[in-house]
């Protein structure tokens, strides 16, 4: 039992992690809790689902269950990274230089607009991403039992993750990023284009969500407008669990968070399962208020 | 305003609606007849629709016409209240509705003190309905615990199983339908293994699952909705359980089929009668289809409770709400989902609820009586 709900947990947890980088992220560079960020989660599932439906319609005969996977995650990143660049450019550039109050509510909106666009466009029953797989068992030892898509789920936020850090530690625009969370008018001075780093931040936290959504999809089979409301609340926990604004304490917030929710349904009781995951951040925020791995942000706040 | 000349009118209507009557006998229908589950509302305004045409082709009840009104609730308790209102207001002798128990309750209430005037509901489920003790609510439908133990009598009975193991989804539904399960499990000399809520909304129940799996059920039976039953049918699945899922008529629906995929089959699931093997239904199936399309779980009942009500106000020989509320708790009614008779409470004296498996992806009846 202990495997098996490890195993759970880290699923959910490695999806968690997934969408907390893009609240952490977008903290980190402007200091805005982006709450239509679970939207975007939920945009990527359906991206997915539209795009294999369109696909075995379109191509006779069907397409393969892996290049349909594969097919999936690519539109769904896509369109995730265009919704999340028009949002950051429609919605929270124009008030970069307002009071902090205004972006957030303005985030607020965003959220609202997109779960309502979405339910009006693709109507309020649940929509079932197609059983792709027949036979999706991994390794059954009895009382383990792993699934493909579990397997998949936990390496894929692996690699996402580890792709990330080297983008960030590595590469060109990662330091312009860096540089750009430490000082904005410092940055600007050094010949970094602010306003484009951060877009590109905004779709790099897009596409991670939009990735989480297919994933998602695929293990639960059952997508519908209003899933990204609690995906994003427990994402941004993770994140301030883990400290927001720092990448890799989002990564670790969210495996923490869906090993809590997972111990604490299989171990204590399911009917309080939230309450449980929930309790354990209030003592860490007690203890440690900047989160696990959380610098003390006093001077920028 | 609205509200305050609505009030002065039930107030100068009050115990005077049988002399208002004039010309037209008018019966309401009610139900969330547009919205999300606006399929509903629109089955059962069909269904009283279709009765009110075929008494009035016999010509009419009492010599006169029947008029049917609708009245769209929006599965909102407010707005079945200000439905009610209305029907009070334009002087209606019966309301066939509505369609969910948070709609049909209070709405009895605004009708009874408006002068008892009768309400049949053909689908609101929940007990507290008729609990209250009421002289004018009805229903033609079966109660949550008739449910629950149609459930348990199948497991007790049917199948030779031990270990049983019971979720449900907090709701006043889905809890209640777990209850009244388990209540007759024990009498019968079972005791669940667990017995457990879960949240709806909730995606993910491999935890809640995988520790079953470690008092290794037979028998999961789940009180609730058809997305929940979806997932756990098909995440048990996954995790190697072999079981046989339980559930209500929450679950009796082609979401259910397409969110636990091949995982579905074998699944039991308790429902009224399939409506093309009741012999009295037959031609009302027929003219309801050539009218309106393919029936819904609720048109046949919808039709049946207004054609009860025309034949009460026929044997009344009046349209006084009380003489047709006695007619309808002491007589006997030839319908078109077979003989109704009303208890105390004024629900149906048998229970209407069999067991329906998943076969082929598809739903059908097991038999005749559970």
């Amino acid at each position: 039992m202990f495997f098996q709900q490890l195993v759970n947990g880290l699923t959910i947890g490695g999806v968690y992690a997934l969408i907390a980088l893009g609240y952490t992220m977008v903290y980190g560079i402007i200091e805005l809790i982006n709450f239509a960020h679970g939207e975007i989660y939920m945009i990527g599932a359906y991206a997915g689902i539209i795009a294999i439906a369109a696909a075995q319609t379109l191509i006779a005969g069907g397409i393969p269950p892996i290049a349909a996977v594969a097919l999936a995650l690519l539109a769904a990143m896509l369109v995730c990274a265009a919704y999340g660049f028009t949002m950051e450019k429609l919605a929270y550039r124009p008030l970069r230089h307002a009071p902090r109050l205004s972006p957030l509510i303005s985030a607020l909106g965003v959220s609202i607009f997109l779960q309502n666009f979405i339910m009006i466009a693709q109507g309020t029953r649940d929509k079932v991403f197609p059983h792709l797989f027949e036979n999706t068992v991994a390794f059954d030892l009895g009382s383990v039992r792993v699934s493909l898509i579990q397997i998949a789920i936990i390496v894929g936020c692996f690699m996402m993750m580890a792709l990330l850090h080297l983008v960030i530690q590595h590469t060109k625009i990662g330091t312009a990023m860096r540089a750009t969370a430490q000082d904005k008018t410092a940055a600007a001075l050094c010949g970094i284009h602010v306003d484009h780093v951060i877009s590109v931040t905004f779709m790099i936290g897009s596409l991670l969500a939009g990735a989480a959504g297919v994933m998602i999809a695929m293990y639960y089979g059952l997508v519908n407008y209003s899933i990204g409301y609690l995906a994003g609340i427990k994402a941004f926990t993770a994140a301030v669990l883990g400290g927001i604004g720092n990448i890799p304490g989002a990564m670790i917030g969210g495996m923490i968070l869906g090993l809590l929710e997972s111990f604490g349904a299989g171990y204590i009781s399911p009917e309080y399962k939230d309450v449980i995951a929930f309790s354990i951040l209030i003592l860490v925020l007690l203890i440690k208020p900047s989160g696990l791995l959380g610098e003390n942000l006093a001077e920028k706040a | 305003m609205i509200r305050i000349a609505g009030m002065m009118l039930m107030m100068i209507m009050f115990g005077s609606v049988p002399a208002w009557g004039g010309e037209t006998i008018l019966i309401g229908a009610a139900g969330p007849i547009t919205g999300d589950q606006g399929k509903m509302g629109t089955d059962i305004a069909n269904g009283v629709k279709l009765a009110a045409e075929d008494w009035n082709a016999r010509g009419g009840v009492l010599g006169r016409k029947i008029e049917v009104v609708e009245g769209d609730d929006q599965h909102d308790p407010k707005q079945a209240v200000s439905v009610a209102n209305k029907f009070v207001n334009l002087g209606v002798v019966g309301s066939i509705g509505h369609f969910n128990s948070s709609c049909s309750i209070p709405a009895s209430q605004i009708l009874f003190d408006a002068g008892e005037i009768t309400q049949i509901t053909p689908a609101s489920t929940n007990p507290q309905f008729t609990d209250r003790g009421l002289s004018s609510t009805f229903r033609v439908c079966g109660r949550d615990e008739q449910q629950g133990g149609a459930a348990a009598q199948h497991v007790l009975k049917k199948m030779s199983v031990r270990r049983v193991a019971v979720l449900h989804d907090k709701t006043t539904y889905g809890q209640g339908l777990a209850d009244e399960f388990v209540k007759s499990l024990k009498a019968g000399g079972i005791e669940p293994v667990y017995y457990g809520g879960i949240v709806q909304g909730d995606k993910d129940f491999n935890a809640v699952l995988t520790m079953l799996k470690q008092k290794d059920p037979q028998v999961l039976f789940f009180g609730g909705i058809y997305p929940e039953a979806g997932l756990l049918t098909r995440q048990a699945r996954e995790q190697g359980m072999n079981l046989t899922f339980i559930s209500g008529d929450g679950t009796i629906d082609p979401e259910y089929l397409k969110i636990a995929g091949p995982a579905a089959e074998g699944a039991l699931l308790t429902f009224t009668r399939d409506q093309r093997k009741i012999p009295e239904a037959q031609a009302v199936i027929t003219r309801y289809e050539a009218k309106y399309g393919p029936f819904g779980a609720y048109s046949i009942y919808a039709y049946s409770a207004a054609d009860i009500l025309l034949q009460a106000i026929q044997r009344a020989g009046s349209t006084d709400s009380k003489k047709i509320n006695a007619e309808l708790h002491k007589g006997e009614f030839k319908t078109s989902i077979g003989t109704v008779r009303f208890d105390a409470r004024g629900d149906i004296s048998e229970s209407p609820f069999v067991i329906w498996r998943v076969d082929g992806g598809k739903f059908v009846q097991l038999e005749e009586t559970p």
